[in-house]
């Protein structure tokens, strides 16, 4: 079994990069979990035709953690695809990252956790100890940071390998950075840029999805590009990024850059 | 252990004081690890000074499924059962868990202004310890009080609770202030109903238990005006000075008081002649001999060495000439054995 995980800067494109890898991944003939660990829920949306399912935090708090069954909380979506979605409480109340924690233990409980691959789509930041949950022992071992070539989406991403890093130095870490997927935001230069970043820190580009029209068109259209219109160049664009990452086997702990070499990096590749 | 006894956590300190508001409910909003623990504790302390102990103390019973989902609406439940029992004032006291989660315990609070509701913050976790729990709940609890009069009397502010002689120490402010022909209005607080904390404005002077209270004595002298001794007297001479400090501030001649209570000093001194030239040792104890000891080794030409007698040095201090009577007779019994 696969486990893999997205991260990166909130809005950058994580839940349509997820599901439309997953989307691939099951037209491949594998059998796929996705989990939405994100209180917004709805990382799993364009699977499900639209429908945002009820979250495992919901069932808790209807029927207390130790009544919900897994029939409650595993949806089955485009090609057989089982999707999950953690949810949360309230914007603005308690602990979301506690949510998370607690999620992970009650599919561990259900044995939710199987599969080829398991595609956990994580929530923009790892603000918190929860937020980490899919990176540690026993869950997603490779980590795709997503990002655009803007350098507030280059810094969340760079934030992200300082967690990675200091998971992968405990006895037991596994979890190590897969690489890193470009999101294009129809910037000049940017994949060369993205590419760049993910040397830098000790990674590899992994894929670059350049920005495309078809995207919004399918996500009008309550489904994944790979569903919606599975011949476009998009498409292919995803099924080839779905296939590099089940072929992959570079792992790398990544060296964080200072905010200066950041910035810097960023510049470079807008002065010329 | 590396905690000493006044650090310790916030809440037990901010307990203390709130459960002996004799007509109070406390409410503590955690998990009901902190109302156990915290109860044991107070528990056990007060059996072993010989006083019966059963605290009103509520607990929201935070579980993780509050801590996931906010735990305002159990702390908002526990406050309407506990209104049921019409208290005096119910103290709402937070815990680590509910800081951490961020829960708006003013602003739950805020919803039931028809209630007399004081909150307490005492996350422990952010420090402060025990000292600062009594701090904590003195200065919210001084909420309840309202301005008035001055009514020539004395409040005494922070007598420790949770100390075996708190009985006799306050006996011992009494009977000085007496001398002085002042009386004590009100026990800010021990084994008191909310109504009383009303007079908390009204005193002509605050006597502080001990100079930890420092920020309390302030924060009551700007809200009321009331001027403030920092501490309960220590020593011979620290008796007669506190005496002369009382009376200086409320505007009474102390001369009589003072030569009084000199004589009763001199009877005390007489009384213990017979442990002249003794040589005790603090024992184990590595704090630096309290300047009260001094005294007691010019007067009675004591000396302290390890290889005297060991006797104990009590903390808190004995408070004024009875503590320190008191004190004289356990380390003569001690050295006679």
């Amino acid at each position: 079994m696969k486990q893999i995980a997205l991260y990166g800067k909130g809005g950058i494109g994580k839940s349509t990069t997820s599901a439309n890898i997953s989307a691939a991944l099951s037209d491949m003939g594998l059998d796929i979990l996705q989990i939405g660990c994100d209180p917004k829920r709805d990382s799993t949306r364009m699977l499900m035709k639209g429908r945002l399912i009820p979250t495992v935090m919901d069932q808790v708090r209807e029927r207390g953690d130790r009544a919900v069954m897994l029939e409650d909380v595993v949806f089955t979506g485009y090609g057989g695809i089982r999707c999950v979605e953690a949810g949360g409480p309230e914007p603005g109340v308690g602990c979301a990252g506690r949510g998370i924690i607690a999620t992970f233990q009650i599919l561990e409980r259900l044995g939710a956790l199987h599969g080829d691959v398991v595609v956990y789509d994580v929530l923009g930041d790892v603000v918190c100890g929860g937020f980490a949950m899919p990176m540690r022992e026993g869950y997603a071992q490779e980590i795709y940071l997503v990002t655009s070539g803007e350098l507030m989406s280059l810094y969340a991403a760079n934030n992200i390998c300082k967690a990675i890093k200091r998971l992968s130095g405990r006895s037991r870490g596994i979890c190590r950075l897969g690489g890193v997927i470009g999101n294009g935001k129809s910037l000049d230069r940017e994949e060369e840029l993205i590419a760049c970043f993910a040397e830098r820190i000790g990674s590899n580009l992994t894929g670059f999805i350049p920005r495309s029209q078809v995207v919004q068109m399918a996500e009008l259209n309550k489904k994944t590009v790979i569903e919606y219109a599975p011949e476009s160049s998009q498409a292919t664009v995803y099924r080839k990024l779905a296939g590099t990452i089940l072929e992959n086997t570079r792992l790398d702990i990544p060296e964080p850059l200072e905010m200066e070499e950041l910035e810097s990096l960023a510049y470079e590749f807008i002065s010329e | 252990m590396n905690s000493s006894r006044n650090e310790g956590c916030t809440l037990t300190g901010a307990l203390s004081v709130t459960t002996a508001i004799t007509d109070g409910i406390t409410i503590i909003h955690g998990p009901d690890g902190c109302a156990h623990h915290n109860s044991s504790l107070l528990h056990a302390l007060q059996v072993d000074s010989d006083r019966l102990f059963a605290p009103d103390i509520l607990s929201t019973s935070l579980s993780e499924t509050e801590v996931i989902f906010g735990g305002e609406k159990a702390l908002e439940e526990t406050i309407r059962q506990a209104a049921v029992c019409e208290p005096g004032v119910l103290c709402v006291l937070t815990s680590c868990v509910s800081a951490a989660i961020g829960d708006d315990v003013q602003a739950v609070c805020r919803d039931f202004s028809h209630l007399p509701i004081v909150v307490v913050p005492t996350e422990g976790f952010l420090g402060g310890g025990f000292s600062q729990g009594v701090e904590h709940a003195l200065i919210a609890l001084s909420d309840l009080g309202e301005t008035g009069e001055q009514n020539g009397r004395v409040t005494l502010i922070g007598e420790k609770n949770l100390e075996y002689e708190v009985e006799a120490n306050y006996l011992e402010i009494s009977r000085l202030l007496s001398l002085l022909g002042i009386s004590i209005d009100l026990r800010f607080v021990r084994n008191i109903p909310a109504a009383a904390v009303r007079n908390l404005g009204s005193a002509s002077l605050n006597i502080l238990r001990d100079p930890s209270l420092i920020r309390v004595g302030n924060a009551l002298e700007s809200h009321f005006g009331t001027p403030f001794v920092p501490a309960f007297p220590v020593g011979l001479e620290g008796t007669r000075v506190f005496l002369e400090t009382v009376g200086r501030i409320l505007g009474i001649d102390s001369k009589w008081a003072v030569s009084a209570e000199q004589k009763n000093q001199n009877r005390l001194i007489e009384s213990f002649h017979n442990i002249r030239g003794m040589v005790l040792s603090s024992g184990t104890n590595t704090h630096p001999i309290p300047s009260l000891f001094e005294e007691l080794q010019q007067i009675f030409d004591l000396s302290f060495d390890s290889r005297g007698k060991t006797v104990p040095i009590p903390d808190p201090l004995p408070v004024g000439t009875s503590g320190l009577s008191r004190l004289l007779h356990r380390w003569r019994r001690i050295c006679r054995e």
